[in-house]
């Protein structure tokens, strides 16, 4: 959202609540004749002052700075473009005409959209189950067993009166154990699917995590803020001795506000997802350890946002680098990151999600991303630009690293890190491409990319 | 006809409780039954002294009852053997594996004694 738009925002809203303007500066704690300066759009407004100003517009940070609307915008971009709905003449030019008049329409279209993806992607899932899971065709077959010896031995009972009273106990004996048996099946089998009822709003203890991460933009302002100011006391150089010691001091003093971030958030519901939460928050707290964002940030932007540069200046795997990028504060001329970690076998197995950057959540993305290509060349910075079917171009960087020595005549094992940006925040960084660097076509995922020509295709798009 | 030896069935089948049924069952039917609970053990059997009738369940330790069928059907002793599988209801690929593997009948659990008796009565009579 330019600069221009967000000052006349601010005035509508402020006049909507029917505010005077020097009542919206007080309450943000600035000058009237700064308000004043803002509403006419000839100054910028960012960080904890375009906070303050949401918060004393009653309204949420997105909504203010147009992030929500812009997101509404990639939403409707991608319904247009979906291949089955190719037919029906979507008009996607007139997204943001639709947003503009019918905003509620808009925002039904895309949280119907949504959750449509999320009910196809737990209908698979649970497809897949029903049809290849071992337990349930065992457990099918142990109750039938059950079932076939209790109405043998009723039939036994019913069809044979000269029994001897010996033969009939022997009878009554198998069908009050099979019946026994029988329940305990069913109750095995009741249990079973109440286990698959019960992730209805995420299926895995990964999904948590990305949830929450999500739902704070990749950044924990609290653990930013006890972060600070223990750094000093990561008295070591050597790069390994330093990662050892920011563990060990985040789990000794940072361990209380990542558990009461654990214990207000609304994502992560599981023990297996809150222990791995738990897991990766207390690494974001190393991480904030070794690289606290109040000299990250503004040695980042000096070297012009170069993993490897910033690996060097602060005694970081790019890992770590890669992770604090996604941490940055959202300012205006700070670029945004996405983060993705893919092991050998092309599963991404950490993600930070990007604003508009449409990525699988239940298969792999697309193979034409160079996160899949890097580990020809490990150890490598390598650089892609891509564009989607929506049109949306981003900046890829991946590089893939050893994760350490296995011995001789055992295969290495490789993971590759890649960072994500718009190709426009890609322009404050040193990853900004020439205009003459090839663009690469790709897309978010086989099942939902409409490119159907393309040679590198899986499998087919979703279609009705 | 009443001086015709009674006629052999060889039940593998690890389910105690249907064996003591089955075994009943059949003995009333005029069958003399061999019992088996375990895979290799029913095959061994059924090779050295081929009975009139085998009925095989599909899961067995050891050998699972397609294996033993398999086996049976490879073997010059086996080929002309009628056999029964006891598949359970709903499952379509045991079915289709049974008839494949050369069966002669499949019956499904939860069964009724009358087709038990009914199936081993007929294929015995054709034997």
């Amino acid at each position: 959202m330019s600069k221009a738009i967000l000052g006349t925002r601010i005035r509508e809203r402020r006049r909507a609540l029917g505010l005077t303007q020097a009542e919206l500066a007080r309450r943000v704690g600035i000058s009237a004749s700064y308000m004043n300066l803002i509403e006419r759009n000839r100054r910028g407004l960012a960080g904890a002052l375009l906070r303050s100003t949401a918060d004393a517009l009653a309204l949420r940070l997105d909504e203010l700075d147009g992030a929500a609307e812009r997101r509404l915008l990639e939403s409707l971009d991608e319904i247009a473009h979906t291949p089955e709905l190719g037919a029906l003449g979507v008009e996607a030019d007139s997204a943001g005409e639709l947003i503009g008049r019918y905003p509620g329409w808009a925002r039904a279209l895309s949280a119907l959209a949504h959750s449509e993806r999320e009910a196809t992607a737990a209908a698979r899932a649970l497809a897949d189950r029903l049809t290849h899971d071992p337990f349930l065709g065992e457990t099918v077959h142990r109750m039938l067993t059950r079932i076939a010896a209790v109405r043998s031995a009723a039939e036994i009972l019913a069809d044979f009166p000269e029994l001897d009273a010996g033969q009939r106990d022997r009878f009554h004996r198998i069908i009050h154990e099979e019946s026994r048996a029988l329940s305990e099946v069913g109750e095995a089998l009741a249990a079973y699917f109440d286990k698959v009822d019960a992730p209805d709003r995420t299926l895995t203890p990964l999904d948590e995590v990305e949830a929450l991460f999500d739902a704070r933009a990749n950044r924990f302002a609290e653990i930013e803020a006890a972060a600070s100011g223990l750094a000093d006391r990561i008295d070591t150089a050597a790069p390994g001795a330093r990662r050892g010691r920011a563990q060990e001091l985040a789990e000794r003093e940072l361990g209380l506000a990542v558990d009461a971030i654990l214990d207000r958030q609304g994502e992560v519901e599981t023990a297996p997802g809150r222990a791995r939460a738990r897991k990766a928050l207390m690494g974001y707290a190393a991480a904030a350890l070794l690289a606290p964002m109040e000299t990250f940030g503004p040695r980042a932007a000096a070297l012009g946002y170069d993993i490897e540069a910033l690996a060097e200046a602060f005694a970081l795997d790019v890992e770590t680098v890669c992770q604090r990028l996604t941490a940055l504060p959202e300012e205006q001329n700070v670029p945004r990151f996405g983060y993705f970690r893919a092991n050998a076998a092309g599963t991404i197995i950490e993600r930070r999600g990007l604003s508009g950057l449409v990525a699988p959540r239940y298969a792999s993305a697309c193979p034409l991303w160079v996160l899949y290509c890097a580990q020809q060349s490990p150890e490598a910075v390598i650089r892609q630009r891509v564009v989607f079917p929506s049109g949306a171009r981003f900046v890829f960087v991946a590089r893939a690293r050893n994760t350490g020595l296995t011995g001789f005549g055992r295969p290495r094992h490789y993971l590759t890190d890649m960072l994500a940006m718009s190709e426009p925040d890609a322009r404050l960084t040193v990853y900004a491409p020439d205009a003459g660097v090839p663009v690469e076509a790709v897309g978010p995922a086989c099942r939902i990319c409409p490119r159907r020509s393309c040679t590198h295709r899986v499998e087919d798009p979703l279609t009705g | 006809m009443a001086d015709a030896p009674r006629k052999r069935v060889l039940l593998a089948e690890d389910e105690p409780n249907i064996v003591e049924s089955l075994t009943f069952l059949l003995g009333k039917a005029g069958f003399d039954v061999v019992t088996e609970v375990d895979g290799q053990a029913a095959l061994d059997a059924v090779l050295a002294a081929p009975p009139d009738v085998v009925i095989l369940d599909v899961m067995l330790p050891g050998l699972d009852g397609f294996e033993i069928l398999r086996r049976l059907r490879a073997d010059a002793r086996g080929q002309s053997l009628k056999v029964i599988m006891l598949t359970a209801k709903g499952q379509r690929e045991d079915r289709e594996t049974a008839l494949q593997n050369g069966a002669d009948l499949f019956i499904t659990k939860p069964f009724s004694n009358a087709d038990v008796i009914g199936a081993v009565t007929r294929l015995a009579e054709q034997g």
